[in-house]
């Protein structure tokens, strides 16, 4: 982008603006790009929600507004911004007013690092999925302002209960990520989608491999067992069924943003479907290769890149739309499937949430990690990081060794993590006698 | 160049020094937490300044993400705190301001009296600024030269994990929690022995 309105302003026009100006003038440019896709993410996902789940519960959904309904999202949108904005009197007024927007503020940051295409990032951060995170944290002090201002009952037990949910779960999902960071060296979001190139085996593993940007890191044992735990703090994270006990309707109105009404519901329903998106995205980018699919990597190399500066632009053009395309498809492909498990399962109780989090997801992460070091030992090191015994194998036969050798480990922690588990909570469902015996004897 | 970056460190400072007074001048203790959150959001700001991005990142993530929460969290558990305030007046008040001052200049006198203002920023083998440390170099000091210390503070974060059990753990037979749909019907049918047939055991 700096590029282009450097070429635009300085040598088309020859005004001569200073480099901060020209970098300014981009990231605005870039920035209000995405203000003005980022809602209509929104309004689809909207749309997109309502009509799946009415096919799963055998119903029609949205289908009056212009063909198919399409325009529902639309007419939802001038419904929100003409109701009345009503505030409660006992409210702490300025803080019912900011908490919407820090809410808000962190997921359109999110935006910043998350590439849609080749050589389409808006900022291409070394710590992008640190940033990722860390940002979306933020988003947990906005829930506290709102369910604190509000001052209501309902509203404050929704904040804690998202609170707690969301630091429980950003646990295994960054502990997740981290034998991902294991696995390809990097925390840049652009250099784990360059690592994914190849045919089911990721290129830097292999070298020689057609390149079809196929080498998602989905297919390896970690990466498979990383993203669904990784799939599954993100449904908690994004306030999914069956994760959704911090608004569960049915028990405490609607959580945290009870008290808020028009425009600043709608700012929390934003939210919600943005960060539903980003996580979407993200878990594309991360496991499933983002942009990287059949004809990309060709098409890019033709482009005009820091690497090929001669190159065609129409192959810019090309390459950005086929990316786009696979971005996309993939995001939409996984937020199908968090509908889905939206339809096919009922609401957690809070101990259930907690237990699962804890003593379930995290020790399986962490026996993750373990194979991350695995897979990197049998793959990349040789004798100089006393690894001796794989110096005269083959790649092909590293790689091998590698998938069986973590595919076993955790294949096999599942399972007694699983046992283990399935025991803890089948006693938790039992009558307990000795427990009854003290209730009676005290009371 | 280096106006812009004084114009924005001077944004950045205002919003910090504003925050942090707004934190002790502030009424209400949930709304000091919230301008503490704030500070800790413009020392993130200044550290991306500063083109620490992994050090930026970290701050928001473990100071807005996480510290802020326990703040809070502890804040609303004590809600007895909230509206007593004793506030010191006359000349405890003045006292109590001075020693403050006092305390406070004798960490930053000698800090300003002794740093060396104006240095150069560092170069590289040919003149080149230096590149930028990196996560990847902060992670091999860690693991290398500054071992003891990364794992003694691993050490210390443990032993307060395990204290948090400790205090949070409860002995079996003093724990009181709800009884569940299932106990609840088992107990009325125990508290009724004239009708209740034999438990089915469990």
């Amino acid at each position: 982008m700096y590029d282009i309105v450097d070429a635009l302003l300085n040598r088309t026009f020859g005004l001569g603006w200073p480099g901060w100006s020209v970098a300014l003038i981009g990231h605005l440019f870039v920035a209000s790009l995405l203000f003005v896709v980022a809602p209509f993410q929104m309004l689809f996902f909207t749309y997109y929600e309502r009509r799946a789940i009415a096919r799963m519960q055998d119903r029609v959904g949205p289908n009056r507004v212009g063909p198919e309904g399409i325009w529902q999202p639309l007419a939802d949108g001038v419904k929100l911004f003409t109701k009345e904005d009503i505030v409660p009197d006992v409210a702490d007024k300025w803080v019912h007013l900011i908490a919407p927007c820090v809410v808000v503020a962190p997921t359109m940051f999110m935006f910043a690092v998350l590439p849609w295409g080749p050589g389409m990032v808006p900022v291409n951060l070394s710590v992008g999925l640190l940033f990722f995170f860390a940002i979306a944290s933020v988003t947990t002090v906005g829930l506290m302002m709102a369910g604190w201002a509000s001052n209501n009952k309902f509203a404050l037990l929704g904040a804690m209960r998202a609170v707690a949910q969301m630091v429980s779960y950003e646990i295994p999902a960054v502990l997740s990520l981290l034998a991902i960071v294991m696995l390809t060296g990097t925390l840049s979001v652009v250099e784990l989608i360059a690592y994914q190139g190849g045919l089911f085996i990721a290129s830097a593993d292999m070298p020689g491999l057609p390149d079809l940007g196929l080498g998602w890191i989905v297919f390896t044992p970690v990466g498979l067992l990383a993203f669904l735990v990784f799939f599954v703090a993100a449904l908690a994270e994004g306030e999914r069924t069956p994760f959704d006990i911090p608004e569960a309707d049915s028990e405490i109105v609607a959580g945290y943003m009870t008290e808020y009404s028009g425009m600043k519901f709608g700012l929390f329903y934003l939210a919600q479907y943005l960060l539903n998106f980003l996580l979407c995205a993200m878990a594309a980018v991360v496991f499933f290769g983002g942009w990287q699919g059949p004809g990309v990597g060709w098409l890019y190399a033709q482009a005009i890149s820091p690497a090929n500066p001669d190159g065609s632009g129409v192959f810019n053009v090309l390459a950005g739309v086929l990316g786009v395309f696979y971005m996309l498809a993939k995001t939409y492909g996984l937020f199908f499937v968090m509908i889905w498990v939206r339809g096919s399962f009922p609401r957690l109780r809070v101990d259930q949430l907690m237990d699962f989090g804890w003593k379930f997801l995290i020790p399986l992460t962490l026996v993750n990690v373990l194979s991350a070091a695995l897979w990197v030992a049998l793959t990349r090191w040789g004798p100089e990081q006393g690894i001796t015994f794989t110096a005269g194998w083959s790649p092909l036969l590293r790689w091998g060794a590698a998938f069986v050798a973590t595919g076993a480990v955790n294949i096999g922690a599942y399972l007694a993590l699983g046992r283990v588990y399935a025991t803890a909570q089948a006693g938790r469902g039992r009558v307990d006698v000795d427990e009854l015996e003290l209730v009676t004897t005290t009371r | 160049m280096p106006t812009v970056i004084q114009i924005v460190f001077g944004l950045i400072s205002a919003l910090i020094i504003g925050a942090a007074m707004m934190v002790v001048l502030a009424r209400n203790v949930i709304h000091a937490a919230l301008w503490l959150i704030a500070c800790f959001f413009g020392v993130g700001a200044l550290y991306l300044l500063l083109e620490a991005e992994f050090l930026a990142v970290v701050q928001v993530l473990i100071y807005v993400g996480a510290i802020s929460i326990l703040i809070l969290f502890a804040i609303m558990l004590t809600r007895e705190l909230e509206g007593a305030r004793q506030l010191a007046r006359g000349w405890r008040l003045w006292l109590g301001g001075a020693i403050c001052a006092l305390l406070f200049a004798g960490v930053l006198v000698p800090t300003l009296a002794g740093h060396p203002w104006n240095v150069p920023p560092p170069l590289g083998p040919a003149g080149t600024p230096e590149v930028v440390i990196g996560a990847a170099d902060l992670g091999r000091g860690f693991v290398f030269q500054y071992l003891l210390q990364f794992q003694v503070a691993g050490v210390l974060l443990t032993v307060a994990l395990i204290g948090a059990i400790v205090i949070a753990y409860e002995e079996r037979g003093r724990r009181r929690r709800v009884l569940t749909l299932a106990e609840e019907h088992e107990l009325r049918k125990r508290q009724e022995p004239a009708t209740a047939e034999p438990p089915a055991g469990d």
